[in-house]
């Protein structure tokens, strides 16, 4: 019996390292995409700042006029952008994403637009209309591409097959924390607070022309420091939920190690005994 | 010459952040140049060679497409889609680009909904062309 024990333990401890390696290399392979990673979303914050100043100067001269990207109109439908990742292992980072959509949108209908495999699959069983399928993929997404997808969300917009966009995304604040941001992109919201621009800016076009001719480019930019911004927060979560699962692991190896040790010592007192017992016959 | 701080990005990157004496770009409207001292002045960006003097003098070539120029308190910014020096301009690449760009819009009939996309594809392959030299 003892045997047979020392076996199943053995087993066990050879299946955890198996799996500790995987997890291992997870994390490494995590740590080593972070770099670039961080690097590229560093790249990207000037234009989000700059164009959204940029941007707020323009609604704020045209918030009177009738502008289909300012002006709202009654929401019969919302457009979600929601940025996960391509693969799973990555602790919460994927499901806060679902879960920060599913507490946003209430009873409003919706459709999607899901950017990463895990939120295709998702939405894809949610039975929700999906705006496009084809991006799986969203480690190193080019810039070109998120044009590509700008300009899908933009038509859509401007043919009211949705009244509202709101795009879902992940911030990365630091390496133990990361936060799920929901943003309105469509119709521009409007803020009080006072832009650089003075009343007697020059406009080339009409401030309202101006505006329907760069939001395309603008909300590219956007997505594109948005998608940044996720990649670096998947990884990190995953590098964390790797350390941790490689943590585990290797205490549960020294919990069986110390079990098999046992069992062996059981094993071999027994023989002994057994062995004495014969010899005193 | 008197200088003021221009700011160029792009989506993936600061282009230039430093002072300049003049920027020449194409707007929607047609080429701009921009002093110092220039009125607060906003303006979509076409497809263009765009020229920057910096404080020093020297004046640099860039091809330059879409987003918008922006002029408030003698602070300028070029916020634009894509921006590219002279210098790292893939000739070639660029040259297949006009090719593969010329081949899909004699396939094509004006109305197509993709005639616009194709047609920008081609012009920004020409101003790559034109801004290397």
């Amino acid at each position: 019996m003892a045997g047979s024990s020392m076996k199943d333990i053995k087993l066990r401890i050879r299946s955890v390292e198996s799996t500790m390696q995987i997890t291992k290399a997870m994390q490494l392979v995590a740590t080593s995409k972070l770099r670039r990673a961080k690097e590229r979303m560093e790249n990207s914050k000037p234009y989000a700042s700059v164009s959204s100043e940029a941007l707020q100067a323009a609604v704020a001269r045209c918030a009177d006029q009738n502008v289909p990207y300012v002006t709202a109109r009654p929401v019969r439908r919302r457009l979600y952008i929601v940025i996960a990742g391509e693969r799973g292992l990555a602790g919460g980072y994927n499901s806060n994403v679902f879960k920060a959509v599913a507490a946003h949108c209430g009873d409003t209908p919706y459709c999607a637009l899901p950017l990463g495999r895990k939120a295709i699959e998702k939405y894809h069983r949610l039975g929700v209309e999906l705006l496009s399928e084809e991006y799986g993929r969203v480690e190193n997404l080019s810039v070109s591409r998120c044009y590509r997808i700008a300009g899908l969300v933009t038509d859509g917009y401007l043919q009211e097959r949705f009244d509202e966009v709101w795009l879902v995304h992940t911030s990365f604040r630091s390496m133990m924390s990361q936060e799920v941001r929901t943003e309105q992109l469509l119709p521009v919201p409007v803020t009080e607070q006072k832009t650089a621009e003075s009343p007697e800016t020059v406009y080339e076009v009409d401030a309202s022309e101006a505006l329907e001719r760069v939001m395309p480019d603008f909300l590219a930019g956007r997505l594109y420091s948005a998608l940044c911004d996720s990649f670096v927060s998947e990884v990190s979560a995953r590098r964390m939920a790797m350390d941790s699962a490689t943590k585990n692991a290797g205490a549960m190896i020294s919990d069986l190690t110390l079990r098999y040790n046992r069992a062996r010592q059981g094993a071999i007192t027994q023989e002994i005994t057994e062995i004495v017992a014969g010899a005193e016959e | 010459m008197a200088v003021y701080h221009l700011q160029i990005v792009t989506p993936d990157r600061m282009v230039f952040d430093g002072q300049a004496e003049r920027l020449i770009v194409r707007t929607v409207g047609g080429d701009v140049c921009i002093l110092a001292r220039h009125i607060d002045y906003a303006a979509p960006l076409g497809i263009g060679v765009a020229r920057v003097t910096d404080d020093k003098g020297v004046t640099r070539v860039a091809a330059c497409s879409g987003g918008m120029l922006s002029v408030a308190r003698g602070e300028v910014r070029l916020i634009a889609t894509t921006f590219e020096w002279a210098d790292e301009i893939d000739a070639a690449r660029a040259a297949h680009a006009q090719q593969e760009a010329e081949k899909k819009l004699s396939a094509m009939r004006k109305d197509d909904v993709d005639y616009a996309l194709a047609e920008a594809k081609l012009k920004r392959a020409l101003i790559r062309q034109q801004a290397k030299g």
